[in-house]
């Protein structure tokens, strides 16, 4: 095992005047820390192209993570595949990415454009094989992982994206190579690099797309632990032994919470410093502890967290707001969502007698819900979660 | 003088923002930056009174509408 995690992001765009989309994208996890991602593509658009492509992905990804032959596989799917009634074919297009161990990379193509793996930010041409199974040409390719590499898979609606529109031939998968190498510095997460990959295709299109369109972005990187503190422990004698935990533990720390705060200063030996700016009118102002990396106000600004957290598993909208603001729910996000793979959550339990107040909106059972519909949503983003109360 | 002003959850719900808007506004309509130090606190367990505030460490209770007064007849005349 080494450090290196994966991190994957992807969507479609549905052709125009469909409702559904002739892509499929499966992602499987597991036990022992291997993915597995199918990408397929089905035959023609709507529902036909829908089923085929599902049960394509379906099938691939439910038997290679049951540690299946490819050939096993690639039969199986070939003979179960309903004929298609006007053209007399079973047909799907396939990518797989099987990531084993966060160490080698198996990719096995089959009629996709082919995987783009870009390396310290410039395109990597990766030695493939090609075999025929049942018929069909299969490519295949084990690839060593490096920190920082960006696989994308695509269905064939990325690189016919604008023909006859925008551009007379579309673009073709070099021009995007070099579109998504400009973005490689950045250090966008894989679900961003993929929204920038699709929204360049839905422009192209002119907003119409001519077909089902997917994209499928991993990105190999460090494992980046981090930890947030929120609320002091029922038993004010734990309050020692909760920030002894916390601090002792590797990554970034955060922060949430008045009277937490407060006891992570007293705990640290360092002076609070609150301050007075308020970059959202909304959000309550952070402050400064020496040693600890963020500190916020705590029920209020989780809460904003969570409206963000929900959005960028959704559209992801608010991206342009906590991608740049300065204040505590923004950058709480930019800091779990985009930087963490790891996060440690440890939540006190102790009832603030403040809050008990009924005229205000927050009380005790809100901030336990909180925690657990964040960390939820972070384990939506693929983020390790692990929760300790106290 | 120091004036600080609760910004904890429970005092921003009830309007410690526009308590600090308006200090700060005060302040600097009276060009007394040097004077007087305005900073912020998280909870001063008395949020029942909130927002919560001291001058010189003594407690005071503002919300939006009594600010001004506070200022003019406890700020200005003990500079």
């Amino acid at each position: 095992m080494n450090n290196l995690c994966a991190d994957i992001g992807y969507r479609s765009l549905i052709k125009y005047g469909e409702e559904l989309c002739g892509d499929n994208v499966q992602v499987i996890e597991k036990d022992d820390g291997s993915t597995i991602i199918v990408l397929a593509d089905g035959l023609g658009s709507g529902v036909k192209a829908n089923i085929l492509s599902t049960l394509t992905s379906k099938i691939l990804s439910t038997m290679m993570a049951q540690g299946m032959k490819v050939e096993d596989c690639v039969e199986t799917m070939a003979q179960t595949l309903p004929v298609c009634s006007v053209r007399g074919v079973a047909y799907s297009t396939f990518t797989i990415i099987y990531i084993r161990d966060n160490d080698e990379a198996d990719i096995i193509q089959f009629d996709n454009p082919e995987v783009i793996l870009l390396r310290n930010g410039q395109n990597y041409d990766y030695p493939k094989t090609v075999s025929d199974i049942c018929g069909k040409k299969i490519s295949r390719s084990t690839i060593k992982l490096c920190e920082d590499d960006i696989f994308i898979a695509m269905s064939d609606g990325c690189i016919h994206a604008s023909i006859g529109q925008e551009l007379n031939f579309g673009w073709d998968r070099s021009e995007i190579i070099e579109f998504m190498e400009s973005f490689f510095q950045v250090g966008f997460t894989a679900k961003t690099l993929n929204t920038i990959l699709l929204d360049e295709c839905y422009k192209l299109y002119g907003g119409q797309p001519g077909d089902d369109t997917t994209a499928c972005t991993v990105r190999i990187r460090k494992r980046e632990p981090m930890n947030l503190i929120i609320g002091p422990p029922s038993n004010r004698d734990d309050c020692n032994k909760m920030m002894a935990l916390f601090f002792s533990k590797e990554g970034k720390h955060i922060v949430c919470g008045g009277t937490t705060s407060t006891i992570a200063a007293e705990y640290l030996g360092k002076p609070l410093v609150p301050s007075i700016e308020f970059p959202d009118p909304e959000i309550p102002p952070i402050a400064k502890i020496e040693g600890v990396d963020l500190v916020t106000e705590g029920v209020i600004t989780i809460n904003k967290v969570l409206s963000y957290a929900k959005d960028y598993l959704a559209d992801n909208e608010s991206y342009s707001q906590w991608g740049y603001k300065r204040d505590g729910a923004s950058m709480i996000a930019r800091l779990l969502f985009e930087e963490a793979t790891d996060i440690n959550f440890y939540v006190g339990k102790a009832v603030n007698p403040a809050h008990q107040n009924p005229n205000l909106p927050i009380n005790f059972n809100i901030k336990m819900q909180l925690i657990q519909e964040l960390s939820d949503c972070l384990k939506k983003m693929g983020k390790r979660i692990k929760v300790s109360y106290f | 003088m120091k004036i600080t002003v609760c910004i904890g959850s429970s005092c921003h719900l009830k309007g410690s923002r526009q308590v600090v808007e308006k200090l700060q506004k005060l302040v600097d309509e009276h060009n007394l930056k040097d004077k007087i130090i305005l900073c912020g606190t998280f909870c001063m367990g008395n949020c029942q009174q909130g927002v919560c505030c001291t001058l010189d460490g003594k407690p005071y209770s503002l919300n939006e509408d009594n600010t001004e007064e506070f200022f003019f007849n406890e700020v200005l005349p003990n500079i």
